[in-house]
């Protein structure tokens, strides 16, 4: 299990992440989503090793971790094959045979000989889950995994990471739970850098709202009045709770 | 309209590179301005000479007197022994000995021959050893207490080498120096974009070790060049020989190490790259690459002495020019090694606070 308990990360005087507690693992599509801003990529980062916490534990267990990042990591001036060569190496990509798969499933054989610099912004992005996904990690970690790709990408993706979730953990960032929502286990909803529901989508009222989609929206403004009102009564010291209005 | 527009957009552009721009605009125009200023003190009047006693029988006292006579034109040095004064003159840091005969101050001593003798691969120093020996036997003649009928041979020791010769080391190393200053931080600049998966899935000190690695091993692409080039032009140098091969590499290996903790702590940016301008400049400046450094004020010899590429370049001329023996410069090439080890720390210490900065 990866394990956050009460994290917090300040960039300067910009708190990103609060008291965050969460556990991440048990072999699930996890979708952690929230607006921009709410602390997400931080916690992917903090997850990743690439941060540290200013405050709180961070434990990883029983398992390597796998990437894609919001903005594709790769190297621009090699090809796609020498980008899956290079890495391959570095992880220690467990086969031949899944480094083949996992070009397959991301329809990456038609650009393997292409500079990666001369690549769409969709081939970059799958190339850049290729890389994330050659050493067959035990948690994938993905951010915005979907942006950039087409719909029938989209479609095909999502039906290889829910199937990759049969057997390790999947943990996407995102601000669009719609594309998840059939394949989601688990939906962790983050605002301002904490955690405002986690819980397995079965589980969760959708209160009325038509989607799961429109509840999260719903959810978040609903955090950002309450957001509002709190600066309102720091902004009148005198003022009681609740006493605003006629 | 769209002029004025894109106009503003510089203007903001520059706010945000206020510090690179003030590298351009400010500092490298200071460093040109003040750089000029060193090209006029290049008079070769400092030039440091070993005065040695050519036998037992020399006394203090004549020494001191010869040493005296020189101070006028050069910067004597009192050395014991011929050996000692040898070793000296084969690692640069004296450009002739003076041997003093004995019995100068005996009246009843006929002649006196002095020998000067000067290193044949010091190209620089031919003439200056020439015109030196010349006011050398005036001072000499003019000097109190010596009695004797004083006379002045100039001798060269070794292969005496064109100024084209000497320059070849030079060139080479100047090729290290801006390969290290400029294309690994390039390189290195280039790494942002992949950064945060290499240290996913590695560590920023693997990858930076091996590049360190890589690009040492490179640099025998342009000492095989020179080798080349220098067999072709009939130069007698010798670019492929292990002294040449292993200080080349050892001084590429810590300037490189120097650039990249530059790169490291300015987080792989354009200010970096042009902070190791500004070093690289300040290292060709500082280390005696074109003339030698006796040539030069007590100031700027004071800074190029404490410059360990400056012991670099020396070693270099002396394994391509003389073909010196590895074991003249050990304990040079144990403190450069130990150098190297401590910029390899500053990488690693670099490493460690862009870590924790993030």
């Amino acid at each position: 299990m990866i394990e956050l308990d009460g994290v917090r990360k300040e960039y300067g005087d910009v708190v990103a992440v609060q008291d965050l507690t969460l556990s991440v693992g048990g072999g699930q599509f996890h979708c952690l989503i929230g607006p921009n801003g709410s602390g997400k990529t931080t916690v992917f980062r903090l997850l990743l090793g690439l941060a540290r916490p200013t405050a709180g534990t961070l434990s990883v267990e029983g398992g390597t971790v796998g990437c894609g990042f919001q903005r594709p990591n790769f190297y621009p001036d090699l090809t796609v094959r020498e980008n899956l060569q290079v890495f391959a190496g570095l992880v220690g990509s467990p086969s031949r045979e899944w480094r083949e798969t996992v070009v397959d499933e991301l329809r990456l054989r038609r650009a393997m000989d292409r500079p990666a610099h001369d690549l769409s912004g969709g081939f970059a992005r799958k190339l850049d889950l290729a890389l994330g996904l050659l050493k067959r990690p035990d948690y994938l970690l993905l951010d915005e995994p979907l942006a950039a790709l087409d719909d029938v990408s989209k479609e095909r993706l999502l039906d290889f990471l829910s199937s990759y979730a049969d057997d390790a953990t999947v943990l996407v960032s995102t601000h669009h739970v719609g594309d998840f929502e059939p394949h989601t286990d688990r939906l962790t909803v983050m605002h301002e850098g904490t955690v405002v529901l986690d819980a397995r989508p079965e589980h969760i009222d959708l209160d009325g709202h038509a989607s799961l989609q429109a509840y999260y929206v719903a959810l978040v403004r609903q955090q950002e009045q309450a957001a509002s009102d709190r600066d309102d009564d720091a902004r009148q010291p005198g003022r009681r709770p609740g006493a605003g209005g006629e | 309209m769209s002029l004025r527009s894109l106009l503003k957009k510089e203007f903001h552009w520059s706010k945000h590179n206020a510090l690179a721009l003030g590298f351009v605009l400010l500092l490298l125009p200071a460093f040109f301005a003040s750089t000029s200023v060193v090209f006029g003190t290049v008079v070769p009047r400092d030039a440091p000479v070993a005065v040695t006693p050519e036998s037992e029988d020399v006394t203090d006292q004549e020494l001191s007197i010869i040493t005296g006579a020189f101070e006028p034109f050069s910067a004597p040095k009192r050395v014991d022994s011929p050996a000692e004064a040898e070793q000296m003159l084969r690692r640069e840091s004296v450009y002739a000995i003076v041997q003093v005969p004995p019995d100068i101050t005996n009246a009843s001593n006929d002649n006196a021959t002095f020998v000067l003798t000067v290193d044949g691969s010091i190209a620089p120093f031919e003439r200056p050893s020439q015109a030196i020996r010349v006011i050398m036997a005036r001072a000499l003649d003019d000097a109190p207490f010596l009695e004797a009928d004083i006379s002045v041979r100039r001798e060269v020791v070794g292969t005496e080498n064109s100024l084209s010769e000497y320059l070849v080391p030079s060139f080479l190393m100047a090729v290290m120096i801006l390969f290290a200053f400029t294309y690994v931080p390039y390189n290195l600049a280039k790494e942002r974009d992949v950064l945060d998966r290499i240290r996913t899935e590695s560590s920023l000190e693997t990858l930076i070790l091996s590049k360190l690695i890589y690009f040492s091993v490179l640099m025998l692409v342009p000492v095989v060049v020179f080798q080349g080039a220098a067999a072709y032009l009939g130069y007698a140098t010798t670019a492929l020989s292990v002294g040449t091969v292993l200080t080349l590499l050892l001084t590429f290996f810590y300037l490189a190490a120097i650039s990249t903790t530059i790169m490291v702590l300015l987080r792989f940016g354009t200010l970096g790259r042009f902070v190791n301008v500004v070093v690289l400049l300040g290292i060709t400046a500082f280390s005696g690459l074109a003339f030698p450094v006796g040539y030069l004020s007590p100031v700027r010899k004071a800074i190029i002495r404490a410059d360990p590429v400056h012991y670099s370049t020396i070693m270099t001329r002396s394994f391509m020019l003389k073909d010196a023996d590895l074991s003249l410069f050990a304990d040079w090439l144990l403190a450069l090694s130990g150098f190297a080890l401590l910029t390899l720390a500053c990488v690693k210490l670099s490493a460690v606070y862009y870590r924790r900065t993030t």
